[in-house]
């Protein structure tokens, strides 16, 4: 294999020693850090329908437990390979550390493809995975989630079998449950609204009056729709949003000056965040081209659909008005585009930072669960609020202090948060 | 108005009087069918039948005189005002059947009888003469079975018996038996009988020619000889009685005498002069007969095959097959519920034949096995395919027939017209009382007209969609009723003339082929919910295979199409709405696993039937739901409950219909244990019958399970296996395949697109990864549609790690005609391949070919050198893409192989593909046409474009708007533009051009362009120019579509501005 082979894992550890530098952290705490602390690789044999016998190969790593519980997603996937669960367990540890949730980062996955499986196969390696691990994860220990093909299924799978090799009710062993057998209300919408309570702290911090702000949403899937709708409900304005259009297999941005309604455009929405055209024509919509979002004259951007969305050669295009960009979707800007951003002095909320209401949600089924009690849908939100803005305002402080962009800032704060607990601990 | 409503009421009251009379027909058809009636009980029973079918049955009388026995009415009385018809059995008068009015009555056509009345007292004679001829026959059989029963001492007296009571009532049969018996003792060397038979038969003098052998004189009529016939009566008797065993002789007497009586069927079925309603007359005649099953076995299937010519096909194929399941009975009861013109010569068409078969083969099996026991077909009544010449000739439209060799363009502007002649041309009376009575058997369940082609089986072309299928609601008075229906064949008979089936005949070499067009008329699967009527869920299934999303799923694991309400949404492929999909061998390995997919590719969309509208209907299948709720039948089965992210079933309550998030999963049905095993078993059983793979259409009202269509899966043109010609030059080879291959047709390939295994494998960063993704994309919008390639390693759109597979979505690749997957070792690791999971029902519904590459396989050719040394197309292509040069190699192939193109073979039976290097076809065909005038032709459409384009680079006012090149690229410069492409025009022009005007200018252009396509064509367009304004700078610094101007692949060409 070559050197210049593209590895999460490789980008992962570079990524840390960049902020390790800038943190000037000794060699022993780059040594723990750049590693995982433990490493779970194990078979999962599988009665299959057709009567055989096929072996599946399973992992678990939790990076780092400093701050407590392992918390990560177990992956279903056919070339899942142990770097990319390394990279994105460390990951893990420092997206649950910016934020501030007692938890470590830590990760999972079995090398299978589900669409070569049926129901009953798939339930079998979640329990093999569950009975492979039984004494190393757990609600005091590591909390698996869904990941890329798992879902709320195979959760209950797991915890079922959890739970009939412990003896006893663990609902907080696991997090992704369906509301009613020990999920959390309030998870539909934690990410789009956690992206807008950032969004307001940062409204805050600049001196700009939120409701006195116009918006463009790129995206309406599930991030983007609640993020629109909270952020229309504090007053501020959003003139388009962009949409993926199924039957043209082409995207769309849905402009009205006059602001968009949330209510309104939602009753025309499918399950995919397909806008259906000749109603939103009916009410007023105008109808362009899908990456004309990036070049309204608005104060805020909102990229919340996919990944390298914002690169070099639209952020030229991005107007002079727009002041702040807020990252709802995962690695929606390239690092050309950050220097646009940087030249241009628009002011970012890193996806890192802003989509994190994702995993405080889950931390808070797993708070629920183990009081094997639940909150009200405010209740939820409230808290979300809370631990969002403290956490966009740490961030924001470490960044002036030190005179970090936003994106180094946050993941600043996260690495010396994890550094600091381990060194309290005494284990460095 | 009132000219108007007179006819109409005239019509209703005629119609009133032949409904009588079909009733008493009915009547007496079904007293002379009970097989146990005597003749006594019959005759009082025609008799009383008699009177309501005729105008004033009050002063109605009958009298039925047969063998000196009468039989009448109560208060009968003669008058002077009566009709009588003669009762015949082998042209001999047995009796009579009269009737009298017995007050005196307005005058009609025959005295106070209508003309119809005549035609019906006829008519019911001669079922009487039947009716008496069966039962004598069937007197005459029972003697002779009782004859046979006894015990075996007194069988020489029985037979001898019976050959008595033959030379007394029918002399002719006596004496062919005699013959018969005398043959059968010569066959057994009996030196006497032969003598016997020289004796009586042809003297034939011989004689002996030079080598010694015998030869006849054949230039004379031979001399009959006279022979003392009572004396060679008794010697054959006698023969028989000293040669073979009573019982024997007894045996085949009833045999030969059984025969006999067949006979006249035969004959009947076997000329081809004789028409359908002749056969179904004979049928009919000789029902009784043949329902006592003692037919010898050669006549029997003589007749079977027979019958499967007359009314299916002459396919030999079929016919072999069909003899197998077939009964002569079945015809009897097809017979039933044919619409027959008169004399009929015609045949019902392929898809009515494929039904029948299917539904014999189900009927067999159904005896030996449970599985079938909810299974039904739909009623169905048949029109013959030359319905559609009587309907011609009765309006005199024969000149319509011509109408296939006009232009395209003529045929389809006049086709609008054409419907609207049909629609407004009459039936004849006898074909109308036929679709009457066809409605009354349906009553007011909702109906579809479907064309049964002829040549649908005849050239294994698919025709399937080309010929309209109409729903009608079938609600309203009868009278509304049966105009709906009428209105709705004559359309299907105005689509034999569409524009779309022409052109498609045209295309195959069909067009002289007299096409004449079977109906079938169907009752519409289904319920009645509310206002809509619909079956709960309805599509198509495969005995094979050809899109197979796992390698675990063999081709012979079959393939599902699911939707809710009407099949219409599984048999077209719309692009934009998904059916289920279900492998019935492996049902538990689905598509569609993770959360996303399982939401996105299910059916949005239901069609369905709208009873107070009288209209099919496309609704949302959400609100559809909603608003019929529970009402649904089965509905709990098909749906899926989406609550926080998790799909779950309903349980027993069942769901919310009206306020839970449901999507259509038809989860409930597929893990019952008994629809998908059902279906399989279904699948199996008639490709076993039919000994080839099969499709079916079905429809299940939530209880039972219909077959509507069935047919041959070969006969869908799409997925026919193409032949692998062994002997092509291994050089010319680009690739083969052996594993995991599925039929599909790819066209000529002139791009194609390979992301390289080992390149890509080393790329060190993320951004470069994704960037290829975003190549291909751009790549994807280039290259001609479906006339590219998609080559790369691994799995094509993978997300997360794309390191395993180029990160793309489906519209990144959605034009291409074939996605390949390579998994070639790189290192120490192959990659697994996706086999297209990612987007898999998209590809399915937009029929783009997956290929799975194996190239470290034994036996297989990966053409390695031909993808490293061809020239790299990309930086012309995609100049900002120039840098992955490595990675991405967009090969020219025709730059690349000398004028060749790709020709993708794919065999799945062999389980083999095949790419290699060819001439066009185009070139080999047609050498290319550069005259003035260029007729139209389905293969250039690209030509008339050109043309179009040469035109308005000549009618530019180029100077006033600056104008300094006028250039065409894209399809129609390729000459491979489709129906649908648009042209594409690169415009240089100066700094400081006109561009609105220019862009007027073009517009009015574009609009007319898109006009003449569509009458060209039938698609329709916004504008079929696609305008590129380049300036001086553009192209300096070659900015995208200024590229294209001396570009060395595919380079834009120059027309000549002005005259």
């Amino acid at each position: 294999m070559s050197d210049k082979n593209f590895n999460a894992y490789q980008m992962a550890q570079a990524q840390f020693d960049k902020v390790a530098d800038i943190l000037t952290l000794d060699e022993s705490t780059r040594q723990l850090l750049r590693e995982p602390l433990r490493e779970y690789h194990f078979s999962i044999p599988v009665k299959m329908d057709d009567g055989t016998t096929k072996i599946f190969k399973g992992f678990r790593v939790q990076h780092n437990d400093a701050f407590g519980p392992s918390k990560g997603g177990i992956r279903f996937h056919p070339m899942e390979t142990i770097d990319t669960v390394r990279a994105l367990a460390m990951w893990m540890t420092w997206k649950c550390a910016v934020v501030g949730i007692p938890l470590g980062g830590g990760k999972g996955g079995v090398i299978c493809d589900p669409h070569n499986l049926s129901m009953r196969e798939q339930e079998q390696i979640c329990r093999g995975w569950v009975r492979q691990l039984a004494k190393n994860v757990g609600p005091i220990n590591d909390v698996p989630a869904p990941d890329v093909m798992t879902n709320a299924q195979h959760m209950l799978w797991m915890l079922d079998e959890f739970e009939v090799i412990h003896g006893g009710k663990h609902p907080g062993f696991i997090t992704g449950k369906p509301v009613g057998m020990g999920g959390s209300l309030g998870r539909t919408e934690a990410t789009g609204y956690g992206v807008i309570y950032t969004l307001r702290e940062a409204c805050k911090k600049k001196g700009i009056k939120i409701e006195e702000t116009t918006a463009a949403f790129q995206g309406f899937g599930n991030v983007s729709q609640y993020a629109l709708q909270l952020y229309i409900q504090l007053g501020g304005k959003a003139i388009c949003v962009s949409c993926w259009d199924q039957k043209d297999q082409t995207s769309y941005t849905f402009k009205r000056d006059s602001g968009i309604s949330f209510d309104e455009l939602m009753k025309i929405t499918d399950k995919f965040g397909g806008i259906d055209k000749t109603e939103a024509k009916k009410l007023g919509y105008e109808i362009l081209p899908g990456d004309v979002w990036i070049e309204q004259k608005v104060d805020i951007l909102i990229p919340a659909a996919l990944e390298n969305q914002v690169r070099g050669d639209n952020a030229v295009k991005i107007a002079d008005t727009v002041k702040i960009v807020a990252e709802g979707a995962n690695g929606p800007t390239t690092p050309e585009a950050d220097k646009v951003f940087q030249k241009k002095d628009i002011f970012v909320i890193p996806d890192f930072l802003a989509n994190a209401g994702g995993v405080t949600c889950s931390y808070f089924e797993q708070v629920q669960s183990n009081m094997n009690y639940f909150w009200t849908k405010e209740e939820v939100l409230t808290k979300l609020d809370n631990i969002m803005s403290a956490a966009f305002n740490a961030v924001y402080d470490t960044a002036v202090k030190n005179k970090l962009y936003m994106r180094d800032a946050a993941y600043v704060i996260s690495i010396s948060k994890v550094a600091h607990a381990c060194k309290d601990r005494g284990w460095l | 108005m009132s000219e108007k409503t007179q006819p109409i009421e005239h019509l209703v009251r005629e119609l009133e009087e032949r409904a009588k009379e079909l009733n008493c027909l009915y009547k007496i058809e079904d007293t002379l069918n009970h097989s146990d009636i005597s003749l006594d009980e019959a005759f009082s029973l025609v008799v009383d039948a008699i009177p309501p079918g005729w105008q004033y049955p009050d002063i109605t009388r009958v009298k039925l005189e047969y063998k000196g026995n009468t039989y009448t009415t109560e208060h009968f009385s003669e008058s002077i005002w009566f009709q009588r018809a003669d009762i015949k059995v082998n042209d001999e008068i047995v009796g009579h059947i009269s009737v009298y009015y017995v007050k005196p009555v307005r005058d009609h056509d025959e005295g106070p009888f209508l003309k119809e009345e005549r035609k019906l007292l006829n008519t019911i004679a001669e079922r009487l003469s039947h009716f008496i001829l069966h039962k004598d026959t069937f007197a005459f059989i029972s003697e002779l079975q009782e004859i046979r029963d006894v015990s075996s001492g007194n069988l020489k007296h029985k037979w001898q018996v019976v050959l008595d009571m033959l030379y007394k009532t029918d002399k002719p049969l006596f004496n062919t038996i005699i013959r018969k018996l005398l043959h059968n003792l010569c066959w057994q060397e009996n030196k006497e009988a032969q003598k016997l038979l020289k004796d009586a038969g042809i003297e034939q003098k011989s004689k002996v020619d030079d080598d010694g052998d015998t030869v006849f004189d054949d230039n004379k009529p031979l001399k009959k000889k006279s022979l003392d016939n009572a004396a060679f009566v008794q010697s054959v008797i006698r023969l028989a009685d000293e040669n073979l065993r009573d019982d024997e002789i007894l045996a085949k007497l009833q045999k030969w005498i059984y025969e006999d009586k067949c006979s006249g069927l035969v004959k009947a079925v076997e000329t081809m002069e004789t028409s359908l309603n002749e056969i179904s007359e004979a049928l009919r005649k000789y029902y009784p007969l043949l329902s006592n099953g003692e037919l010898s076995p050669s006549i029997e299937k003589g007749l079977k095959v027979s019958l499967i010519r007359r009314f299916f096909t002459d396919q030999t194929e079929f016919i072999s097959i069909a003899k197998e399941f077939v009964d002569i009975n079945d015809f009897y009861d097809l017979t039933d519920r044919i619409i027959l013109p008169s004399k009929s010569y015609g045949k019902l068409g392929g898809k009515s034949a494929g039904m029948f078969l299917a539904s014999k083969i189900i009927a067999k099996k159904a005896k030996t096995s449970d599985r079938f026991k909810n299974i039904k077909i739909p009623k169905t009544w048949f029109i013959p395919s030359d319905g559609i010449m009587h309907f011609l000739h009765y309006n005199e439209l024969e000149e319509v027939i011509e109408q296939k060799y006009k232009d395209i363009e003529e045929i389809r502007r006049e086709y609008p017209h054409i419907v609207q002649i049909f629609k407004n041309s009459d039936f004849t009376s006898e074909f109308i009382n036929g679709v009457s009575v066809a409605l009354d058997d349906f009553g007011d369940c909702p109906l579809v007209v479907r064309s049964s082609s002829l040549l649908e089986d005849q050239f294994g072309a698919a025709f399937s969609g080309k010929y309209k299928s109409l729903f009608i609601a079938n609600q309203g008075t009868k009278n509304e009723r049966l105009s709906a229906l009428l209105d709705a064949i004559s359309e299907v008979y105005a689509s034999t003339f569409g524009p779309d089936p022409i052109e498609y005949r045209a295309e195959r070499n069909l067009l002289d082929f007299h096409e004449e067009m079977g109906i079938m008329i169907q009752e519409v699967v289904g319920t009645k919910i509310g206002k809509y009527f619909m079956p709960a869920y309805a599509g198509v299934a495969f005995s094979n295979n050809e899109f197979r999303w796992s390698p675990r799923i063999k081709r012979e694991d079959g393939l599902i199409r699911l939707v809710p309400g009407l099949g219409t949404r599984a048999v077209d492929r719309l692009g934009d709405d998904y059916p289920i999909l279900l492998a019935p061998g492996q049902p538990n390995l689905r598509v569609n696993v993770s959360f996303m997919e399982k939401i996105k590719y299910t059916p949005q969309h239901i069609d369905l039937i709208d009873l107070s509208t009288n209209e099919f209907e496309t609704h949302k299948v959400s609100s559809i739901i909603k608003e019929t709720g529970n009402k649904y039948p089965a509905l709990k089965s098909m749906v899926s409950i989406i609550k926080d992210n998790h799909i779950t079933q309903p349980m027993g309550l069942g769901a919310d219909y009206e306020t839970d998030d449901l999507i259509i999963t038809f989860e409930g049905l597929i893990t019952d244990n008994n629809f998908v095993p059902q279906i399989k078993f279904l699948l199996d059983t008639l490709q076993e019958g039919m000994r080839c793979p099969v499709d079916i259409e079905f429809a299940s009202n939530g209880t039972e399970f219909y077959i509507l269509q069935c047919r041959s899966q070969t006969k869908s043109k799409e997925i026919q296996p193409d032949p692998i010609p062994r002997d092509i030059p291994r050089k010319k080879v680009v690739f083969t395949a052996n594993k995991y291959v599925s039929n599909g047709k790819v066209p000529e390939i002139s791009h194609i697109v390979y992301v390289d295994p080992q390149s890509y494998y080393n790329v060190g960063s993320r951004e470069e990864l994704v960037e290829i993704g975003r190549a291909v994309g751009k790549l994807n919008k280039i290259l001609p549609k479906r006339r590219f390639i998609l080559m790369g390693p691994g799995r094509w759109g993978s997300r997360g790690d794309i390191k395993l597979g180029v990160n793309v979505t489906y519209s990144d690749i959605n034009n291409t005609s074939m996605l390949i997957e390579i998994a070639k070792q790189v290192g120490n690791y192959t990659p697994d391949l996706s086999f297209g999971t990612h987007f898999f029902q998209d590809l399915v519904e937009a029929s783009i070919r997956y290929l799975p590459l194996y190239p470290d396989a034994e036996d297989v050719i990966f053409n390695e050198p031909f993808f490293r040394k061809s020239e790299n197309m990309l930086e012309h292509l995609a100049p900002e893409y120039k840098h992955l040069g490595d990675t991405i190699k967009v090969i020219d192939v025709t730059h690349a192989a000398d004028g060749q193109i790709l020709r993708v073979l794919i065999n799945a039976e062999l389980e083999e593909a095949i790419a290699f290097l060819d001439e066009p076809k185009a070139s080999k065909v047609t050498s290319l046409d550069t005259s003035e005038y260029v007729e139209w032709q389905p293969s250039n459409y690209w030509q008339w474009r050109y043309k179009m384009a040469e035109r308005m680079a000549e009618l530019i006012p180029a100077e006033k708007f600056g104008v300094k090149n006028f250039y065409i690229f894209g399809s129609s410069k390729n000459a491979n533009a489709g129906p649908a492409s648009d042209i594409d025009l690169l415009i240089h022009i100066e700094e400081n051009a006109d561009i609105e005007m220019l862009n007027l200018w073009f517009d009015g252009w574009s609009q007319c362009l898109s006009e003449l396509n569509y009458l060209k064509t039938g698609y329709t367009s916004e504008g079929l120019l696609d305008i590129h304004y380049v300036t001086d700078e553009d192209i300096e610094k070659r900015t995208s579509f200024a590229s294209k101007i001396g570009a060395i692949t595919d380079p834009a060409k120059q027309l000549k501005i002005g005259k």
